[in-house]
């Protein structure tokens, strides 16, 4: 387990000229392809590298396409779920040594892959951390198959994908919307909804999506966490139908910094291998700017926010999503770390 | 020290970003990361040629009669031959990391989860078996008969009579790079999960050194097998073989680097060091001196203006080192470090 806390100044913040990367990931059959040589071939002006898990794109002009096999690295240290891409630590090292510059870099992952290890690779690895920065997770969705996927019964213990991969996105392209009745659409965005609340559905036909809402938007970054209030805390009703949930919690008050570091660390260690994600904006009793914070199972990335405005009423933020998430245990529990609560 | 104070033999410029640098007998090669190799005369810098892998390059080395030259890259390897200036270009698909001499004639390349052994006219003598992953880096041992390998999982050994492993030294994690013990007494890897493990060759008995903050890439034996170095964090670290081991001792720490790119020890064993750093620093140590768990400064160092990405002993009495802009100099040992 790994957790960081360190305090960037702004000034630093705003020079972060690190290239981002954006992770592309959907089911075969979702326009991952099309989406793939628009990237490669729309007029954008931008230099592009991809790194792609199957042979067969064409390199074009003013791009660099690489291939990369699957390469899972358990680490020694303890961490049972700190898996990274041996693969892509050799693929982006070697990249970083050329004198040539990317504006963007795009790793594309099957529907098969576990975007864990992927993300987890920018945490973990200190030479791609200093010179890369993960962007978004961007998955692609069928429209029209991807409840038959959602549903699919997987035999004990096997991961349903599927789920996996909303679990995991920062942007889902819900594809070919054309081809379905708006009754599906919404029940797909409930469905979507019900897995990563938090979650911005791009609808597209034939991948046609504006490269500026899936490339270099910023969805990792800390003091973009939250941004916008999504509707993450709405309890959606339906959600019997899946293990996997988010479990929004917004609190007024101020939090006792050690018994949140505690509760942190205990949830991290004991339940970090079924958190996908997990954000948050808090508030620390006696600290004048917001603690922000993002996780990936048991990884997580923290720093000091902006600071508290003149009269701002102190809050507390924090989504988690994950499998089998006890709502009212995580409640509870977080508002026993409020300053004022019994210890 | 500023750049006036650099005492150059020669300077030259490549244009690229240099990677790697090689030398023996009387040339050099500089690997260009986009895939171009400069091979240049030691004794003036004058470019006596180019070859070209059009994957890029990540490594190369000279057989150490200087009569070829092998260079490896992430879709394939090259094989140069002097004479005639011969060049067996083997666009593979898969990616090649590590390049060894054993002798003259036979070289070991590794070849995505395998590693290769051809003759000088690029024939397979030889191969092992997949590797659990791409193959990360190889040595030679007992007299370049036996093939050390590291990949996933830990290292493996190697003969020409069998393609299955004689010998197997496992340890979780991913093993980044290969340091052997000139005797053949100490197997070590640098891993990703920034630590430097160690197995004893004869019993395979194992000490993990921990405690670094980032991964180690970078580990080197001094030719008498009493010291190692590695990188792992702005200081390079240097333990104490001798006797019995490091275990239960701890490390002399060098100061010098924001972010070690190189460090190659001068052959013959007299225990200097040189290091380059990303902030553009060349040290040179005397790692010998101090006392275990001790901090030490450079005997001497010097700033290029560029991040150092590559440096190689030419001799025991000269050193060639080359920065990002593609500036590659010659520079002889300097005067208080000749002993």
């Amino acid at each position: 387990m790994t957790s960081s806390a360190t305090t960037m100044d702004e000034t630093e913040e705003q020079q972060d000229t690190r290239v981002p990367v954006t992770v592309l990931t959907g089911f075969l059959g979702s326009g991952k392809t099309t989406l793939l040589n628009r990237i490669l071939t729309e007029q954008h002006g931008l230099r592009i590298a991809v790194i792609e898990n199957e042979f067969g794109e064409v390199g074009v002009d003013d791009a660099l396409v690489l291939d990369a096999e699957e390469e899972i690295f358990e680490m020694n240290n303890g961490c049972i779920c700190c898996t990274v891409r041996g693969d892509l630590i050799r693929i982006l090292g070697a990249l970083m040594r050329r004198r040539e510059r990317f504006d963007r870099i795009v790793i594309e992952t099957t529907g098969l892959a576990d975007p864990a290890p992927v993300a987890q690779t920018f945490f973990m690895d200190d030479e791609i951390a200093a010179q890369l920065r993960l962007d978004a997770i961007v998955t692609l969705v069928d429209a029209a198959h991807i409840l038959d996927h959602l549903d699919e019964v997987k035999p004990e213990g096997v991961e349903n994908e599927a789920v996996e991969q909303i679990a995991f996105a920062d942007r889902i392209v819900l594809n070919k919307t054309d081809l379905v009745t708006e009754e599906h659409l919404t029940e797909v965005a409930r469905r979507i909804h019900a897995i990563n609340a938090p979650v911005e559905i791009i609808p597209a036909q034939q991948t046609k999506v504006p490269l500026t809402r899936i490339l270099d938007v910023h969805a990792f970054d800390l003091d973009r966490v939250l941004e916008g209030d999504p509707a993450f805390l709405t309890d959606t009703e339906h959600q019997h139908d899946t293990t996997v949930t988010s479990v929004g919690i917004d609190l007024p008050g101020e939090l006792d910094e050690q018994r949140l570091n505690s509760w942190l660390g205990q949830l991290l260690r004991t339940k970090g291998a079924d958190l996908f994600r997990s954000k948050g904006i808090l508030a620390i009793a006696g600290d004048d700017r917001q603690y922000v914070f993002q996780g990936v199972h048991m990884l997580l990335e923290a720093e000091n926010g902006r600071e508290w405005r003149e009269g701002e009423p102190r809050r507390n933020r924090l989504v988690f999503i994950g499998r089998d998430l006890d709502r009212e245990t995580l409640n509870a529990e977080f508002a026993a770390c409020l300053t004022g609560a019994r210890a | 020290m500023t750049a006036a104070t650099r005492t150059a033999t020669w300077t030259t410029a490549v244009d690229d970003a240099p990677i790697a640098v090689t030398t023996a007998g009387d040339l050099v090669a500089v690997a260009g990361a986009a895939g171009t190799a400069w091979i240049l005369d030691l004794a003036d810098g004058t470019p006596v040629g180019t070859l070209t892998l059009p994957g890029g390059l990540l490594t190369l080395e000279f057989s150490p009669d200087a009569a070829h030259l092998a260079l490896a890259g992430p879709t394939g390897y090259g094989l140069w031959r002097r004479s005639d200036g011969r060049f067996l270009n083997s666009q593979t698909g898969a990616w090649s990391n590590a390049v060894r001499w054993a002798t003259p004639d036979r070289v070991a390349l590794a070849s995505g989860r395998r590693a290769l052994v051809l003759d000088t006219d690029g024939a397979l003598q030889w191969s092992t078996d997949p590797a659990p992953s791409t193959v990360t880096d190889l040595a030679w041992l007992r007299e370049g008969r036996r093939l050390v390998s590291s990949a996933y999982g830990g290292v493996r050994c190697h003969e020409r009579h069998t393609d299955k492993p004689v010998a197997e030294y496992k340890y979780l994690g991913s093993h980044l790079a290969i340091a052997l013990n000139p005797n053949g007494r100490w197997i070590c890897t640098g891993n990703q999960d920034a630590s430097i493990h160690i197995w004893r060759t004869r019993d395979g008995d194992e000490l993990t050194m921990q405690g670094y903050p980032d991964k180690i890439s970078r580990l080197a034996f001094d030719d008498t097998g009493r010291w190692l170095a590695s990188d792992g964090a702005p200081d390079i670290t240097v333990w104490d073989f001798s006797g019995k081991g490091p275990a239960g001792t701890s490390p002399r720490s060098l100061r010098a680097h924001e972010n070690v790119t190189a460090l190659a020890w001068r052959p013959g064993g007299s225990a200097v060091l040189a290091s380059a750093g990303a902030e553009g620093t060349v040290a040179f140590w005397r790692a010998a001196l101090g006392r275990a768990g001790g901090l030490l400064r450079p005997a001497n160092a010097r700033e290029l203006p560029e991040a150092v990405t590559a440096l190689a002993w030419a001799g025991p009495d000269r050193l060639v080192v080359a920065d990002y802009e593609g500036r590659v100099e010659a520079w002889p040992l300097p005067d208080d470090l000749a002993l």
